[in-house]
């Protein structure tokens, strides 16, 4: 029963509140460009129009290209089933489940990535590999990070992460924190597509790397392709969010039901502080030069390891 | 007051990394004022601290006496002086960046490790910030060794200067009033001159690139 | 009379720019340099009664014992055998009317030298010290830049970073001495006056203060000019206009060198013995008398040549002082004084040889015997002082060294020692040599004289021959209490 109600929960937040968020950054990049920019719902809108739509598949396609757009979307749901939106309502929580969560997204990827190599297509080739350059860029950073977290909160498991960051001695106090904290976002940019690395906007064909890749893609497999985007964005603001950002609500015995939207609606303020940041780094930064993102995982594995440094150095 | 002052050692240290991280001129002087502020605010609250429990108020003068100093005035000579001698942009480092990243990372851990021996004699915070601060000396002492324009070395040694400065706030909160002025005045003076070198070498070199300062050797 | 010592300079600087009579100016700066030296030579008397002299104004900053008074004497003769001597040189090089302004900038540059070098060796506050020793690399930038060719621009710009930078470590040494007496002395003011961290010395924390120590090595030694710290120093002392040189060889290695003395009695107090402190210096003295020695022997400019060798005597001292036993101490304090006076000596007839020649290439320079007999005869007497041989003053401070080694159980490093130097010997003696014999080039670029900085050379040989001989018994005094200040005894 409690498993059905969390699994029923995370899917109703992926369903509602991943385009929401998408929208909410649009906007507020709008906003300072002094635009009206697209209203919130845009996004469901689009998939809904998506998925109405007749799918077209190239001749020379295999069943690489047919199916990736489900194994992607399935992993990425998948993975974000280890992180709760709050720690009143959970089920699934073992150890090692971060890492588990982590290397799910990985599957996802590698398939998004074989799709765009898989019709021949140029843009498809080179999106795939700058996109495999730049997760490997990312990933030493991501590892120390995963680790670092880990012996901080004497454990690989979210919910204990998340418990710890809620339970008083909050996270963000430590010195060491706001270099994870810094460095997690620098992987949120380059894994989501974001402007420093790559331009969600753009459609030149040149400078694109994630779009590059669905360029084939039509019809309902393109909507998979992007709600599965929009969850994987959406679960590294989770990470941002609920390991880092004070303030939660443990729930009361007393009364369930309202700490629980309590619980929830903390969770969604947090996540829009989180889109403001984002949408903040987009506006105040020009996307780099494709050669010069390995000196952004490089800051980024800098801080990482400056953290996990300062961890050892501070202990708990 | 301990775990603010923890984090702007962090933030100093960060500021370090940040300015290894950039390729133009103006954006290393800016990320040398970021750190400089960094550096009064660490000042001023201790300034501010000391006023409140000891009633001496040398530090806080000395913190204004910093972002007058280091804030506002040196970085605005540094881009007057770079404004009137470049005329070319040249690449600038030897090294490229994200190994420049990488080095910078060990040197923290060779701080760290050269630190080991005294784990009886500090407390953990002090610990800590020395790690930061010492760490920023070297990183500023690399920059210098990685960066081509003469410039390039005025900021290393400026950073350089501040993780001194951070080293005595943080870990004996400061030296005598005497000698924290007398050291900035030391720098003024010296980042004073070094600019005025800067421009006689643009004039008889045709460039402030410092490889080409190689008729003296052996 | 502490406050004409400070005032002296300052004043000077001040006058300069009232004046812009050639005649003044030099006869400003000859009068100034020598009432600093008959102040310091009351001081010096005053020290013979008493052990330091304090100055309980600003704060009893101000305090001179045997150790600084022995620096101080040395900066102050020095300074006023070139002021003497700049009155012939700059004459020579600057003769236009126009050039008064150059003059000018030069003395005001060069007492501003002598005021910071001053006050490394009068304060007692490590801080002050420090900030003091910084100021002399700030004040004498345009000094080695003075030419502004290309080459003296380049050493100028080496010259400050290099020693900015090293300058730098040291003050972080100062800050790690400076948080151990704030650990140690929980509750009392921390304080920066070495005679109190002397006082204070066992209760510091040895681990800090040999982190501490390694800073302060690196950042003093590299103004020191030890090797491999040394790359900024014989460019800037072959570039410099050579009384600047004399000044920077034969005054303010031995300020930097003061410093590190400073700190090494505190730390040797604190650690209980000198074994810690003795490795580095030891090693590092060795590694600079031998890459000197070596290098000595492929310089073509003769300038640079006596920068090495510079080099090689901060080697001597630094290794000396590494021993650390009474008589060694004795022996370097009296070496530091030796090679002052020789390698300004040396410094001051290159400037004669470079004036008449024009050049500073060694091979292009023959018959300096014929041509300056003078000039040329001092020179190859001081080449052979400065190489160690017997009737001059190095060579009794050397042996001392040796002696002190041997004495102390350092009987290879003793050996080592003695090696290097021979083998420094026979550079100097195999690339110098050969300036003085054989026939002048024919046409002399021109003859102009230097009539009274003959006279200061002249009185410097006598100087360092008569030392060599006998030791006057208040220079002895001097270096006695200066070694018990340091040992603590």
């Amino acid at each position: 029963m409690k498993l059905l109600l969390y699994v029923f929960m995370q899917l109703v937040l992926v369903l509602l509140l991943a385009p929401l968020v998408d929208g909410i950054i649009k906007k507020i990049k709008a906003f300072s460009q002094k635009r009206k920019g697209p209203p919130l719902t845009q996004m469901y809108f689009d998939l809904y129009k998506l998925m109405k739509k007749d799918t077209v598949v190239s001749e020379t396609a295999s069943w690489v290209f047919r199916t990736a757009p489900y194994i992607t979307f399935i992993s990425t749901l998948l993975a974000f089933m280890f992180f709760p939106a709050t720690v009143i309502l959970h089920s699934i929580s073992f150890q090692g489940d971060i890492i588990l969560a982590i290397y799910l997204l990985g599957i996802g990827r590698f398939f998004m990535v074989l799709a765009g190599l898989d019709t021949g297509s140029t843009f498809g080739g080179m999106g795939s590999s700058r996109e495999v350059m730049i997760a490997a860029l990312i990933e030493p950073a991501l590892i120390v990070v995963l680790i670092t977290l880990g012996l901080i909160a004497g454990s690989t498991s979210i919910y204990d992460i998340m418990l710890l960051n809620l339970q008083g001695n909050s996270f963000i106090l430590n010195p060491y924190s706001i270099l994870l904290f810094a460095a997690i976002f620098l992987i949120l940019l380059a894994e989501t597509a974001r402007i420093p690395v790559d331009d969600p906007s753009t459609h030149l064909e040149l400078t694109m790397i994630h779009e590059a890749m669905l360029l084939e893609y039509s019809g309902k497999h393109l909507a998979l392709m992007e709600l599965a985007s929009v969850i994987k964005q959406l679960l590294f603001i989770t990470i941002l969010a609920n390991f880092f950002l004070p303030t939660g609500w443990l729930g009361s015995q007393a009364t369930p039901m309202l700490s629980f939207l309590l619980a929830l609606i903390t969770y969604f303020f947090k996540v829009v502080c989180i889109a403001l940041l984002i949408a903040i780094a987009e506006i105040s930064t020009v996307k780099l030069r494709f050669f010069s993102v390995p000196n952004l995982a490089a800051i980024s594995f800098a801080l990482a390891f400056l953290g996990f440094m300062q961890f050892i150095i501070l202990g708990r | 007051m301990q775990t603010f002052l923890d984090l702007l050692s962090v933030l100093i240290l960060i500021s370090a990394f940040i300015l290894t991280a950039t390729k133009r001129i103006n954006s290393y002087i800016k990320a040398f004022q970021l750190q400089s502020f960094l550096l009064f605010l660490a000042t001023f609250t201790l300034g501010i601290y000391n006023f409140t429990t000891k009633g001496f108020l040398d530090i806080f003068i000395l913190s204004i006496i910093i972002f007058v100093l280091k804030v506002i005035y040196i970085p605005r000579l540094l881009h007057n002086t770079y404004n009137r001698v470049a005329y070319k942009v040249e690449k600038d480092f030897f090294i490229n960046i994200p190994s420049s990243i990488l080095i910078c990372a060990a040197l923290v851990i060779l701080t760290y490790y050269s630190l080991y021996s005294l784990d009886g004699a500090l407390n953990i915070h002090i610990k800590f910030n020395l790690v930061n601060s010492l760490s920023v000396v070297l990183i500023g002492l690399f920059f210098m060794i990685s960066r081509k324009k003469a410039i390039g070395q005025i900021v290393g040694f400026l950073v350089l200067e501040n993780g001194m400065f951070t080293t005595a706030m943080l870990s004996a909160q400061g030296m005598p009033i005497i000698v924290d002025l007398g050291i900035l005045v030391d720098l003024l003076t010296a980042v004073m001159i070094m600019g005025m070198l800067v421009f006689k070498i643009n004039e008889s070199f045709d460039s402030i690139n410092i490889e080409r300062l190689r008729n003296l050797r052996g | 009379m502490y406050i004409l010592l400070i005032f002296i300079p300052i004043l000077q600087s001040l006058l300069f720019w009232r004046t812009s009579n050639r005649r003044s100016l030099h006869l400003i700066n000859v009068t100034g340099s020598f009432l600093l030296l008959l102040a310091v030579l009351s001081l010096l008397i005053q020290l013979q009664s008493s052990s330091a002299i304090n100055y309980p104004l600003f704060n009893s900053f101000f305090y001179i014992d045997s150790l600084n008074a022995l620096v101080l004497a040395t900066t102050v003769l020095v300074g006023f055998f070139v002021a003497v001597y700049s009155v012939g040189y700059l004459n020579n090089e600057y003769k236009l009317q126009t050039d008064i302004k150059k003059i000018k900038l030069f003395y005001s540059l060069t007492s501003a030298f002598i005021f910071t070098m001053v006050l490394v060796a009068t304060t007692q506050n490590l801080g002050l010290m420090w900030i003091a020793i910084e100021a002399t690399t700030l004040a004498s930038v345009f000094l080695v830049g003075f030419s502004n060719t290309k080459r003296s621009l380049e050493a100028a710009w080496k010259y400050i970073i290099i020693c900015s930078v090293g300058i730098a470590l040291a003050f972080l040494g100062i800050v790690f001495l400076y948080f151990s007496s704030h650990q140690a002395l929980q509750g009392a003011e921390p304080s920066l006056n070495w005679s109190y961290l002397f006082e204070q010395a066992r209760s510091l924390d040895a681990g800090i203060l040999k982190i501490a120590f390694i800073f302060v090595l690196v950042g003093f030694g590299t103004k020191a000019g030890l090797v491999p710290m040394h790359t900024w120093l014989p460019d800037a002392h072959s570039e410099a206009p050579s009384p600047v040189s004399a000044l920077l060889s034969g005054v303010l290695l031995n300020n930097a060198m003061y410093g590190i003395i400073r700190f090494l009695s505190i730390v040797n107090k604190s650690l209980g013995s000198s074994l810690y402190t003795g490795r580095l210096m030891i090693a590092l003295g060795i590694l600079s008398i031998g890459t000197a020695a070596l290098f000595i022997l492929a310089q073509k400019d003769y300038k640079r040549l006596l920068a090495y060798s510079s080099i090689e005597h901060m080697g001597i001292i630094a290794l000396s002082l590494g021993i650390f036993t009474p008589a060694s101490l004795f022996a370097s304090f009296f070496h530091m004084f030796n090679h002052s006076l020789t390698k300004a000596m040396l410094f001051l007839s290159a400037g004669n040889v470079l004036q008449k020649f024009k050049t500073k290439d060694i091979g292009s320079i023959n018959g300096l015997l014929k041509s300056m007999p003078l000039t040329g005869s001092v020179f190859l007497l001081g080449t052979m002082a400065i190489a160690g041989l017997p009737p001059f003053s190095i060579f009794s401070s050397e042996i001392n060294i040796a002696l002190a080694a041997f004495t102390s159980g350092y009987s290879i490093v003793g050996s080592v020692f003695i090696l290097l130097i021979a083998l420094a010997f026979v550079s100097i003696a195999y690339t110098l040599f050969r300036m003085f014999f054989g026939l002048p080039s024919q046409e002399q670029n021109s003859n102009e004289k230097n009539t009274l900085g003959n006279a200061v050379i002249l009185l410097l040989l006598v100087t360092i021959t008569l030392t060599g001989f006998y030791m006057p018994l208040f220079l002895k005094n001097i270096f006695e209490s200066a070694t018990r200040i340091v040992t603590g005894g």
